[in-house]
């Protein structure tokens, strides 16, 4: 846990320079003739010009658009963790259509293979789960910037199977000494789960169409098919169950967004206020 | 919206800190030990106690622990309940049963033997306390009573199975008269 713990941290300080990175803008050049002025010297009266005040039009604000599209990825905290972890595997897709302004349609899909290795227990839980549902955007962007800060809901299902690989008895009098850890190899098939999720997440554009991003997960188990004499321990996409129904989760997603069309953004009309009597 | 995130990422690392049930709670039932109570042979309703019971396993060296005193004390019962545990690998399980363990007049020294046949199931219990082993004492033969090597007379006088189903701790299992 402490190991979990540190990895997000880092990934948390990893995310807060991706931001940085995102709010770079290049800087504007500016001509270098312009600054100089203090040697010209007006030859004449600069001549009356007319005030045509209707002119200014001209540089009304920019009609602004609003792309919509699907964003598509990947859980690179799954992946990666692989890289470190012998008894872990897992993939997970990430995707997104944006419904409205605010609202975008939401869903995971993934796969995971992995061994828990407890004190009196070692299980393989291996299964898929889709999760879908939706985001809520709660960041109000400056200019054209599509960063995402969201609260959304998923529903997640998943199917899996456990594999109880050795365990071991608790006697609390071991009188006749402790006994060993037995092998068991014991299959529970065909299990199912379903639960909710409350997302938290931040998604950032760092260049073009790719942002990154990461979310957290608070799960509540909805349904939970029990496998005779063990227990649902680890669920694929709910992670590690506790004493209650509830759970946490957590990814970190690179995706790539492709844009389907734009929509121009009504201005605001500011309504002025009727005085009341 | 800001709060709503806070809340929530409080609630993550709430939890990324609860390790507690990583550990098996006393209090949860796992393998049980048999039960025994000890009542009077010549009034079978009175509870009766022993008198410097000592119980040994069968192949052990030292015997139950009873309480908290020093030396060989604490293997020493005076009470009117014991409870010792199963093998949990096996089927069977023999203890020897000393009344006046330890006396200085070794003609009240009397040993009995009871050996306990049983079969066993394991349950899962959770994360933290993983299995337990629950028994069913035989239904044909349940114990198997006998004098230990000095012929001395029997001080057990009767046995009853009042439970063969051996689940918790909470019930008497064994009741001894003597």
């Amino acid at each position: 846990m402490k190991h979990t713990l540190r990895s997000f941290f880092s990934i948390c300080l990893l995310m807060s320079l991706t931001f940085v990175q995102a709010q770079e803008t290049t800087p504007v050049k500016s001509d270098p003739k312009t600054t100089q002025t203090e040697k010209i010297i007006p030859a004449t009266p600069l001549p009356l010009v007319e005030i045509n005040p209707t002119a200014k039009n001209n540089d009304s604000i920019p009609v602004k658009t609003d792309r919509y599209g699907v964003r598509v990825g990947l859980d690179l905290y799954k992946l990666t963790r692989a890289l470190y972890d012998e008894n872990y595997k897992g993939i997970e897709l990430v995707g997104d259509y944006r419904l409205t302004k605010k609202y975008f349609l939401a869903a995971e899909i993934g796969n995971e293979n992995k061994t828990t290795d407890d004190d009196r227990l070692n299980f393989t839980t291996k299964g898929s789960y889709i999760k879908a549902g939706f985001d809520y955007n709660a960041y109000e962007n400056w200019l054209d910037m599509e960063n995402i800060i969201s609260i959304g809901m998923r529903y997640g299902f998943s199917t899996f199977n456990q594999q109880l690989n050795s365990y071991r008895i608790y006697n609390a009098n071991p009188y006749f000494g402790e006994v060993p850890v037995i092998p068991s190899g014991k299959k529970f098939d065909g299990l199912s789960a379903s639960w909710i999720e409350v997302v938290a997440g931040v998604k950032a554009k760092v260049f073009d169409n790719v942002f990154v991003g990461f979310s957290l997960r608070l799960n509540r188990l909805v349904t939970n098919k029990e496998p005779e004499n063990f227990s649902n321990l680890y669920i694929p996409g709910f992670n590690r169950t506790y004493d209650g129904s509830f759970g946490v989760g957590f990814n970190y997603t690179v995706t790539y967004f492709v844009p389907i069309y734009k929509k121009k953004i009504k201005p605001v009309v500011v309504a002025k206020k009727v005085e009341k009597k | 919206m800001k709060n709503t995130f806070l809340f929530l990422l409080f609630f993550a690392f709430t939890f990324s800190s609860c390790e507690k049930d990583d550990i098996c709670d006393a209090n949860t039932p796992t393998t049980p030990r048999l039960v025994i109570q000890f009542y009077d042979f010549l009034n079978p309703s009175v509870l009766k106690n022993v008198t410097n019971l000592k119980v040994v396993g069968e192949g052990m060296q030292e015997g139950i622990v009873f309480n908290t005193a020093t030396g060989n004390a604490k293997y020493l019962t005076n009470g009117n309940a014991i409870s010792i545990p199963l093998k949990t690998v096996g089927t069977s399980t023999s203890y020897s049963l000393t009344l006046n363990s330890g006396n200085v007049n070794p003609a009240l020294v009397n040993v009995d033997n009871i050996k306990f046949d049983y079969t066993t199931q394991e349950l899962f219990v959770s994360r933290a306390c993983g299995y337990k082993t629950i028994f069913t004492l035989n239904p044909t033969n349940p114990y198997i009573h006998t004098d230990a090597a000095v012929a001395d007379e029997k001080w057990i006088k009767f046995i009853s199975v009042e439970k063969s189903n051996l689940e918790n701790e909470n019930e008497t299992h064994i009741k001894i008269f003597f």
